[in-house]
C-alpha cells in the first residue's frame, strides 16, 4: 500500500477518481466471462449445463475477490466480509438451482432451499451497508433524512403496486406467497439503502460507486425477473444483470478506496449533486408514471388507494423539504444582513478611529506650532532661523496628517465635496500667485495663461485648489534651476482643461503607469531626495474623479512632463 | 487696560489654553480661562465676556453642548462664539456653524488667524 499509494495533488481539484488497476483488470476479466456465458448458447447441445457451471464460476470468482480484498482492508473489513458471505449464499443458491436444472430438468419449487439461500443473503448485505453508513457518522441533516424518505416512499409505492400486491392474491399456499413477497420487499429495502449511500458520502469514492451500481444491477435483475417470471429461463438476458452484479461487487472490493475512511456530506442542507437531483426527480415522477402504466396496461388505475396514499405522503414530504429549503435560504439572508450591519458598524468605527487619531495628532501639533511661532517672534536672530526649521517641519507633519486622513476617507468610500460655482481661471490664478514664493526660491518661473470666460465648473473650491496647488508644486520641484512652468486654463467640447507643464527630466513610461498609485514615488524623486509622501497625485486623482473629471500625465523623458486636469464645464 | 474687552478661553489642554491666553493678552484682551465645559458655561454666565474661544472636545460638557446652552439662555445668547477644534473636517465645521457658532477655527492655527477672528467678533463684525 505504502509504495503503490496514489499521490494526491497538493493544489487544485482532486483528480477524477478511476478504479484501480486490480479493479479494472477484474472488471475486464468478468466482462469477458459474461460474454463467454452468452456465447455458450451457441453450443449445439448441453449448453444449459455448461452455462449453469460457468454461472457459478463467475459468482465464485466474485466471492474470492471480495474475501481476498477484505483481508487487506484497514477499514470496513467486517462490512466487506459480510458482503462476501452474502454473495456466497447467493452463489450457493445459484448452484442448487443449477443442480435442479441439470439433473431434474426443472426449476426449483417455491419455497425451496434455493430461496432460503437467496433470501439469507439480504440480511448480510443490509448489515454490511448499515456498517458502512454508520462509519460515515450519524445523519443530522433533516434535509438528508427527508430526501431518503422521499426516495423510499416513491420506490415503496411502485414496489407495492407492481410486485407485492399482485402476489398477495394469487391463491397459492401461504409459504409460496410469503416467499414471493419477500424478494421484492428485500429489494425495496436494498434500493433504499443504496439511495442512503449515494446521498451520504461527500466525495467520490470509486468503491462505493461500484458497490451501488452492482447492487442496483442485482435489484434490476430481480425486478425484471418478477415481471417476466413465467417466461424466465436460465441463460436468458436477465442473467446479465445478476452476473454483472457479481463482477461489479468483486471489482468494488478490489478498489483500494473500499478499505479507506470516507467522508460524509455533513452540510445542514446537502449539496444538490446530480445524483441527488436524479433520485429526487425520479421519485416524484413515480406516481404519474404508475398511473400512466396502469392506464395503458389495464385501461384504468388498478390501485387508486395505493397511488393516492403514495402521492399524499410524497406531497407532504416534498412540502416539508421545500419549507426547510426556503427557511434555510431566509436564514442565510438574515445572516447576510446582520453581517452587512456588522460591516457598516466596522466602517463607522474605522471612520471614528481615523477622526480620533487625526485629533490626537493635531492637538500636540497645535502646541508645537503655536509655541514655536511665539518663540520665533521673541528669539534672537540666530535662533530664529532654527525655529523656522522647526516650524516648517511641523507644517510638513501637519500636511502629512491631513493627507493620510484624506486617503483614509477616500478608502472608506467617500470624498465629501462642498460644491459651488468655481471659476477655474480665477482659482488657478490664485494657486499660481500663492506658489510664486516657492517658485522664486527654486529659481523657477511660472507662466500663467487664463482661459477667459467659459471656464466655470461646479465643484469644491478648496479641494480643486488642493489639486492645482499639488500639480504646480510638483512641477516646481521637478524643474531644473532656471526652468519654466507653463500653466494654462482653456475650455473646449464641454470640458475645462487645466494644463501644468514643466521642462524637467520627465517620467519614464513604466513609472507613468504607476504615477497615481498610493505612496508611489519615482526613482528620480527618491534619487534626488525631493521631499514628498507619494500621496499628492493619488489624492488629486480621487478629487478630480469625484468631480466627474479626469487627470492624465504625458511625458517625454529629458524634455518634461505635462499634467492635464479635465473637468465638465458648468452648464 | 481696564476697558479691554474680556475674552473667555476654554480648552482642556493646558498648553493650548496657555497659548490662547498669551496670544490674546498680547493682542490687548483680558482673558478668563476654563478647562472644561461646565466651568466655561459657569464663567460665561457670570462674566458675560465679549467673545468666547471654545474648544469642541472637552470633558463634562463638550463645546457644542456649551454653545447650545448659551444660545438657549436669554442672558448669554448674543455672546460671540468661536469654536476651535483639531477635528477640522468639512462636516465638523458645518456642524459647528449649524450649532450656532459665529466662527470656526481649525487647530493648529496661526496667531494672526486667531487674533483677527477675535477682533472681528469683539467689534461685532
Amino acid at each position: 500500500m505504502t509504495s503503490t499509494s496514489v499521490s494526491e495533488p497538493l493544489f487544485g481539484r482532486p483528480r477524477l477518481a478511476l478504479p484501480s488497476r486490480a479493479s479494472v483488470t477484474y472488471l475486464a476479466a468478468g466482462g469477458a466471462a459474461i460474454g463467454i456465458y452468452f456465447l455458450l448458447l451457441l453450443l449445439p447441445s448441453g449448453a444449459g449445463d455448461a452455462q449453469d457451471v460457468w454461472y457459478c464460476v463467475i459468482g465464485a470468482s466474485s466471492v474470492t475477490a471480495i474475501f481476498v480484498a477484505a483481508r487487506r482492508m484497514e477499514h470496513a473489513r467486517l462490512a466487506w466480509n459480510l458482503f462476501g458471505i452474502a454473495i456466497s449464499t447467493s452463489v450457493i443458491a445459484d448452484g442448487i438451482s443449477g443442480f435442479y436444472e441439470m439433473h431434474l430438468d426443472k426449476e426449483p419449487p417455491v419455497p425451496s432451499l434455493t430461496d432460503g439461500f437467496y433470501l439469507v443473503s439480504y440480511p448480510f448485505i443490509f448489515y454490511g451497508i448499515y456498517l458502512l453508513l454508520r462509519d460515515f457518522g450519524p445523519v443530522r441533516s433533516r434535509a438528508a433524512i427527508l430526501d431518503a424518505l422521499i426516495v423510499a416512499v416513491a420506490a415503496g409505492t411502485v414496489q407495492w403496486i407492481f410486485l407485492v400486491d399482485p402476489y398477495l392474491h394469487t391463491g397459492d399456499k401461504v409459504a409460496t406467497r410469503a416467499t414471493e413477497i419477500a424478494y421484492p420487499t428485500f429489494d425495496l429495502l436494498m434500493f433504499v439503502a443504496l439511495a442512503q449511500i449515494v446521498l451520504s458520502f461527500g466525495g467520490r469514492v470509486v468503491s462505493y460507486e461500484l458497490l451501488v451500481l452492482s447492487a442496483l444491477l442485482w435489484v434490476i435483475g430481480d425486478e425484471f425477473f418478477y415481471l417476466s417470471v413465467d417466461n424466465y429461463h436460465a441463460g436468458g438476458w436477465v442473467d446479465f444483470f445478476w452476473l454483472a452484479s457479481y463482477v461489479g461487487w468483486g471489482a468494488a472490493a478490489l478498489d483500494p478506496s473500499a478499505g479507506r475512511e470516507t467522508v460524509r456530506d455533513r452540510r445542514e442542507v446537502p449539496r444538490l449533486t446530480n445524483a441527488r437531483l436524479a433520485l429526487l426527480g425520479g421519485a416524484l415522477l413515480t406516481v404519474p408514471a404508475v398511473i400512466l402504466v396502469e392506464h395503458f396496461w389495464h385501461g384504468h388505475t388498478v390501485h387508486p388507494k395505493s397511488v393516492a396514499i403514495g402521492a399524499a405522503v410524497l406531497s407532504i414530504l416534498v412540502v416539508v423539504r421545500f419549507a426547510g429549503l426556503v427557511r434555510a435560504v431566509e436564514g442565510a439572508r438574515a445572516a447576510e444582513r446582520s453581517a452587512n450591519a456588522r460591516l457598516r458598524e466596522l466602517d463607522r468605527l474605522k471612520d471614528e478611529f481615523v477622526s480620533t487619531v487625526s485629533h490626537e495628532l493635531r492637538t500636540p501639533l497645535t502646541s508645537i506650532s503655536g509655541y514655536v511661532e511665539l518663540a520665533r517672534e521673541l528669539a534672537v536672530p540666530e535662533a530664529r532661523g532654527y525655529l523656522e526649521i522647526v516650524e516648517r517641519n511641523a507644517d510638513r507633519l501637519l500636511s502629512l496628517v491631513n493627507d493620510l486622513l484624506f486617503v483614509a476617507r477616500i478608502q472608506s468610500g467617500g470624498v465629501e465635496l462642498d460644491k459651488g460655482d468655481v471659476d477655474a481661471t480665477t482659482l488657478v490664478a490664485e494657486c499660481v500667485t500663492s506658489a510664486r514664493p516657492h517658485a522664486a526660491a527654486n529659481n523657477v518661473s511660472l507662466q500663467f495663461k487664463g482661459g477667459g470666460s467659459g471656464t466655470a465648473v461646479y465643484g469644491d473650491m478648496r479641494r480643486l485648489g488642493q489639486v492645482f496647488d499639488n500639480l504646480i508644486s510638483n512641477a516646481i520641484k521637478f524643474s531644473p534651476e532656471g526652468g519654466e512652468v507653463d500653466i494654462t486654463v482653456s475650455s473646449q467640447n464641454g470640458l475645462v482643461c487645466v494644463r501644468v507643464e514643466d521642462r524637467g527630466i520627465g517620467i519614464s513610461a513604466a513609472e507613468r503607469s504607476r504615477l497615481f498609485e498610493r505612496f508611489f514615488r519615482s526613482a528620480d524623486a527618491l534619487d534626488r531626495q525631493i521631499p514628498g509622501t507619494g500621496l499628492g497625485l493619488y489624492i488629486s486623482k480621487a478629487i478630480v474623479e469625484a468631480h466627474g473629471g479626469e487627470i492624465t500625465a504625458t511625458s517625454t523623458e529629458g524634455e518634461g512632463s505635462s499634467f492635464v486636469v479635465e473637468l465638465p464645464v458648468r452648464s | 487696560m481696564n476697558d479691554a474687552p474680556l475674552v473667555l478661553c476654554a480648552d482642556d489642554d493646558p498648553d493650548i489654553l496657555a497659548l490662547l491666553t498669551l496670544r490674546l493678552e498680547r493682542a490687548g484682551y483680558k482673558v478668563a480661562q476654563a478647562t472644561d465645559g461646565e466651568k466655561a458655561l459657569e464663567l460665561a454666565r457670570e462674566l458675560k465676556p465679549a467673545a468666547i474661544v471654545l474648544d469642541v472636545m472637552m470633558p463634562r460638557l463638550t463645546g457644542t453642548e456649551v454653545l447650545a446652552a448659551l444660545r438657549a439662555d436669554e442672558a448669554t445668547k448674543d455672546i460671540r462664539v468661536i469654536l476651535i477644534s483639531a477635528r477640522a473636517q468639512d462636516v465638523d465645521v458645518e456642524r459647528g456653524l449649524a450649532a450656532g457658532a459665529d466662527a470656526y477655527l481649525a487647530k493648529p492655527f496661526q496667531a494672526p488667524e486667531l487674533t483677527e477672528l477675535v477682533a472681528r467678533m469683539v467689534s461685532g463684525g
